[in-house]
């Protein structure tokens, strides 16, 4: 694996900057620095060619910016935030009329729809809109699709069984067929969500670092796990911002189980579990 | 700067860990950074499992938690645990390596490029290739290297694959490790 200087990754983030609307100077730098590593590695040249191709190659350096963005989701990853979900938060959603739920930096969308076959069972469904945004458009392709590899998620049905299944509060075991939320293919390795769900969300690109909120009405619930980990506190601390003003009053923001609101928007917000709700 | 150890494992080491971690006296001020593979859906429990028997607590770090002396952590489930050059710790979920995540090579890597020779590196038992590549960079970086010996090893792929790559400064059994560990200072 080839190693790089702080150097020339600051070299690398000032030719984004300057050729595109990307700005990655608030990165967390371990996981950038292996990124660009990887880059070097995947198109086997050092940082000096890597920022003169980008330069003149825009397709390039749209490439270049995905490679970097792209990040990993799975269907009911931490079943007990699921549980939280499901038994503390959804069902204060009942009474609501109208429920908007944001998905930021939804990846490939298998957390979007794991939330989508929850609101089913609640019965929550039809009164839900859910929005997904990332700022990378080819993951956002594959959440519309809706269609991942069955081996892949294989291990996750398992937590899909450990949430739809089963109430860890009483014991109490639900029947659910998988088939009523998406086809499952062994042969072509293909696990499929089904069209209702697929019908359901819309989804556009945002770009979280720019904080500009520009997805309509306030939402009741903001989902982003597992994005901010890639963002030093500055830049966090922009994000938290954001969300605090797209956020209904009271509203509720759920992030990764090992991410926590540090700097100054902590005291805006109470935490409960897995669970944090706007002040 | 002050010391840290980074201990990884696999198939086979959890006894080692435990074994290792009945022995650290309440005293003990060095960091240990714990990459331990298991199944990729056992979220819970493990690190309560490595607490039970342990005079330190055991915690699962949070993304940008500062790294205290004398405590242990254990890389959580699913995620990555990197140092940062911030000195705190870094969590990712970017795709495995070897089919594992955390990966033990990216938790090596990281934690060299901080601490250079301050550094502990241990490599035990399991059955893949992950750590060597990390166990090179902290001998490159001027760190401590140890492999359990893959004689004594209970599967001994990782082992042996760290010594295809170098030499490690030590190649020891697993009650000796242990010793070594535990009479390290701070």
């Amino acid at each position: 694996m080839m190693e790089i200087t702080n150097d020339e990754i600051n070299k690398f983030v000032e030719a984004v900057k300057e050729q595109s609307s990307y700005d990655f100077s608030d990165y967390s730098e371990k996981s950038f620095r292996r990124r660009i590593e990887k880059l070097l590695n995947d198109n086997n040249c050092d940082v000096e060619k890597l920022i003169s191709k980008l330069s003149k190659d825009s397709a390039f350096l749209n490439k270049i910016v995905k490679d970097i963005t792209v990040n990993t989701t799975e269907m009911f990853r931490d079943p007990k935030m699921w549980h939280q979900l499901r038994y503390q938060l959804l069902p204060s959603f009942q009474n609501k009329e109208k429920i908007r739920i944001w998905h930021a930096g939804c990846s490939t969308g298998e957390e979007l729809y794991s939330m989508l076959i929850l609101l089913n069972e609640m019965g929550l469904f039809e009164r839900t809109e859910v929005v997904g945004t990332d700022l990378n458009e080819d993951v956002l392709k594959v959440a519309k699709n809706g269609q991942y590899r069955y081996k892949f998620n294989m291990v996750y049905i398992e937590n899909f069984d450990q949430v739809m299944k089963e109430n860890p509060n009483n014991g109490e075991k639900y029947d659910l067929d998988y088939e009523k939320y998406f086809i499952i293919d062994k042969n072509r390795d293909l696990l499929k969500m089904n069209q209702f769900l697929l019908d359901k969300p819309t989804f556009q690109t945002h770009d979280l670092v720019s904080g500009k909120h520009e997805l309509g009405e306030p939402f009741d619930l903001i989902i982003c796990r597992n994005v901010l980990i890639y963002f030093n506190n500055n830049l966090q601390n922009k994000v938290f911002e954001l969300f605090f003003k797209s956020l209904v009053p009271g509203g509720h923001l759920v992030i990764g189980v090992h991410e926590s609101i540090l700097g100054p928007l902590s005291n805006k917000f109470s935490k409960m579990a897995q669970v944090y709700q706007k002040k | 700067m002050r010391n840290a150890i980074a201990i990884g494992g696999s198939a086979g080491s959890f006894k080692v860990v435990v074994e290792l971690l009945t022995k650290i006296p309440k005293s003990y001020n060095i960091p240990i950074f714990l990459c331990l593979h298991r199944l990729k859906h056992v979220r819970n429990g493990f690190s309560e499992a490595l607490s039970l028997r342990s005079n330190l607590k055991v915690v699962e770090p949070q993304d940008k938690d500062e790294i205290l002396p004398g405590k242990i952590y254990l890389a959580p489930a699913n995620y990555h645990l990197l140092v940062g050059l911030d000195g705190k710790f870094h969590l990712s979920v970017e795709e495995a390596v070897n089919h594992s995540r955390p990966s033990i090579d990216y938790l090596f890597s990281s934690a060299a490029l901080h601490y250079g020779k301050y550094l502990t590196g241990v490599l035990l038992s399991g059955a893949n290739r992950d750590g060597a590549i990390g166990m090179q960079h902290i001998n490159m970086e001027g760190g401590q290297t140890i492999v359990q010996s893959p004689e004594e090893s209970q599967v001994n792929t990782m082992p042996k694959s760290c010594l295809e790559l170098f030499k490690p400064d030590l190649i020891l059994e697993s009650e000796q490790i242990i010793n070594y560990l535990v009479g390290l200072k701070g």
